[in-house]
């Protein structure tokens, strides 16, 4: 049997997690890899909710919220922006592959968009195997 | 900390939840959970019988934490709050887990949903156990509303709110009141005078002693939170343009729509041939008294097509809902006034849903016009007449009930024009900080349970900048929206969801970061102290500070980290 990816998602009330819920309503069939966490703004993120995910297991992250221009709080998803890359970067240091830590925009009306976005991370983590990083990062997480 | 006591409650939806997921199965793995004291499935959480069956395990196990597993928390969070208060809980010591929009209706296979269930149930009992009681906080409400839009929507509101007795700013961006309904005759079914309705609206607006009136105005900001709003207006209303401040409580967004462009599609010839005019330029004719070409002639042949930009792949998906009766009182209209004229009426399907809609349209069907039935995504195509023909031009249509393609004289088209978001809805959108769909149309709360709030608390909307609707729609969307501010006038003070970030002094090294990452400019710096201090109500709860914050001084109420681990954890494990 394929290795089935274990996604966490992050998701921004006003915008990504209603678009997530109206891929419920309109019935629009996605992988069930993801498990998702709802926070008010993708600004509230903090880098270490995405390194513990790592940390316990996950193979992916999925961090969503507003278009830029769109936020709830107008410029939340700008903080998130700017923090992701400095996260990435760390994370590259771990042996983290990019692929396994996502960030997206999506509305409240992209229910659809929403479903793409996760069957497609499902398929490219399946691809790229079991994440070989929670070790390592559990090993570092007790040292401190 | 003493041992939770932690209580699951895991809905079914009638078969929405268990149709794919075990909930038997999520109930069992729940119940070896740390500190769950009881779990127990229902087929209706949210029903009476549920919220009481809540209710009574608190009292008999002693609970002091609630989880329910069931539909989205922006479905029902506020329904189990209340009914955890009414357990004698606070509300906030209550999670949700999301097992239906985000499981079983997305999923189809029975082991992983309920695998999914299972871990989404589990964060919740984990996030649960970190969860802390809050007490929200209550503020002023300024009983002053700003109406956005003079349409019918915006003039019903402001008349409701004026009348309650409360003061109303109606701000309308262009010279005169009366919306798109100003442009209209008579309206369906009931052949009432558009001009009729509106005079009497717009005479008692201007006389009375509530409402402000402004025209040439526009909102250029808006700050503050429910109950304590301040407006920026720019106005060209009267002498010099000046711009304006003034506070409130509550706004009614009532922006209306624009007409769809007729001459996006070619093919009808809109612009180019001179007979072939929008609904609206009809209107005009009808409100002159006198149906006739461009060269004065009354018509022979009179032709009216349906879903214009509306119900099409290429323009708009959605039907825009009144210009099926529109277009039979413009068949009824044209027989009447030129009994001579053949009439007929190209349509996809007839929309006759409205009160008195269906008697409309049999005595449309009477009047002796040629209905022709057109293909969805295929339109009819307009053509001029060759010379030596006794029309002006000529419709090719393949007719879907006989099959055939049926070609039809015309020297007047009638171009039923759809309704579509207005040019400065995103602008508006934004300025009070709402969301809109793919079509534009601003979102309301809860399409059927809250359909003229928005996620915006004291922001309202009505009419159709909302969705394409008819008039007895709009106005009852917008006596709705003034009756939802009205009440929350009348309880005096509003209160404040407990959710808002608080920074701990003893933490905080006074660096300021979150002074600046503040889009509400809630975060103050106490200069004496060298500390920041949070102004709980003007703090949304967005929880950028807090994930900022270099010392970990500020606190997200409700979204700690503690908590969002926990619930990393219950995911994972």
């Amino acid at each position: 049997m394929s290795h089935e990816p274990q996604i966490v998602g992050f998701l921004c009330n006003w915008c990504s997690y209603a678009g997530a819920d109206l891929a419920g309503t309109s019935r629009i069939p996605y992988p069930p890899n993801i498990r998702v966490i709802r926070v008010m703004c993708s600004a509230r993120i903090e880098p270490e909710f995405v390194v513990e995910a790592l940390a316990r297991g996950a193979d992916g992250v999925l961090v969503c919220g507003c278009h830029p221009g769109d936020c709830h709080y107008s410029e939340g998803n700008y903080k998130a922006m700017r923090r992701f890359p400095l996260l990435k970067q760390v994370l590259e240091a771990y042996g983290v592959e990019n692929e396994r830590v996502r960030l997206e925009w999506v509305s409240a009306s992209e229910g659809q968009r929403f479903a793409e976005i996760v069957a497609e991370m499902t398929e490219r983590l399946r691809a790229l195997g079991p994440s070989r990083v929670k070790a390592a990062l559990q090993a570092d997480m007790l040292e401190r | 900390m003493a041992e939770p006591k932690i209580g699951v409650f895991i809905c079914s939806c009638g078969t929405n939840i268990s149709h794919v997921v075990d909930t038997e199965a999520v109930r069992e793995q729940a119940l070896v959970l740390p500190g769950v004291e009881t779990a127990r499935t229902y087929r209706y959480m949210c029903s009476n019988p549920g919220q009481e069956m809540i209710g009574a395990a608190v009292r008999e196990h002693g609970l002091d934490r609630v989880v329910v597993a069931a539909c989205s928390p922006r479905m029902h969070e506020r329904t189990f709050r209340g009914a955890c208060r009414a357990a004698g809980l606070n509300p906030y010591l209550f999670e949700m887990a999301n097992i239906r929009e985000q499981c079983s209706w997305v999923h189809a296979d029975r082991p992983a949903a309920t695998l999914k269930a299972t871990a989404l149930t589990r964060a919740a009992v984990f996030r649960v156990a970190r969860n802390e009681p809050l007490d929200g906080l209550t503020a002023e409400m300024c009983p002053t509303t700003l109406v956005l839009g003079g349409g019918i929507a915006g003039l019903t509101a402001a008349l409701e709110l004026a009348e309650g007795g409360y003061p109303v700013v109606l701000v309308e961006r262009s010279d005169r009141l009366g919306g798109n309904l100003a442009r209209v005759d008579l309206t369906a079914p009931y052949l009432d005078s558009a001009r009729d309705l509106l005079t009497e609206r717009i005479t008692r607006v201007r006389r009375h002693h509530n409402i402000t009136v402004m025209l040439h105005s526009q909102l250029k900001a808006l700050s503050g939170f429910v109950g304590n709003f301040t407006a920026t207006v720019q106005t060209a209303d009267g002498e010099a343009p000046r711009t304006i401040a003034f506070r409130l409580g509550n706004v009614v967004v009532a922006t209306g729509y624009r007409e769809f462009d007729a001459s996006r599609i070619t093919h009808y010839g809109w612009g180019k041939l001179p007979n072939v005019v929008t609904s609206f330029e009809f209107e005009r004719m009808l409100r002159s008294g006198r149906i006739e070409t461009k060269d004065g002639r009354p018509p022979r042949y009179a032709a009216i097509i349906h879903c214009v930009g509306s119900r099409s792949r290429e323009f708009h998906g959605y039907c825009s809902r009144v210009c099926c009766m529109t277009a039979l009182k413009y068949a009824q209209e044209i027989k009447s006034a030129v009994p001579d004229c053949y009439v007929s009426d190209l349509y996809i399907d007839m929309h006759a849903f409205g009160k008195g809609c269906e008697d409309f349209y049999k005595r449309g069907s009477e009047a002796k016009t040629l209905f022709l039935m057109y293909g969805k995504n295929e339109h009819p195509v307009i053509r001029r007449a060759p010379p030596g023909d006794d029309c002006e031009m000529l419709i090719e249509v393949d007719e879907q009930l006989s099959g055939e393609r049926i070609e039809i004289p015309a020297d007047l088209v009638v171009l039923m024009v759809g309704m579509e978001a207005r040019e400065d809805s995103a602008e508006v959108a934004h300025l009070v900080n709402i969301s809109q769909d793919k079509d534009g149309w601003f979102i309301e709360s809860h399409p059927k349970l809250d359909p003229v709030a928005t996620t915006t608390e004291g922001i309202y909307i009505a009419g159709t900048c909302a969705a394409p609707k008819d008039i007895p729609d709009t106005v009852a969307q917008a006596r709705a929206a003034a009756g939802r501010i009205l009440a929350r006038i009348a309880r005096g003070r509003i209160e404040i969801d407990g959710v808002f970030a608080e920074v701990h002094e003893e933490r905080c090294s006074g660096c300021r970061i979150c002074n600046e990452l503040c889009p509400y400019s809630a975060i103050e710096f106490d200069s004496e102290k060298r500390r920041s201090h949070v102004i709980a109500a003007a703090c949304k709860a967005c929880g950028a500070c807090a994930a900022a914050c270099p010392s970990g001084a500020v606190k997200a109420r409700h979204f700690t980290s503690e908590q969002v681990l926990a619930q990393v954890e219950g995911l994972l494990s």
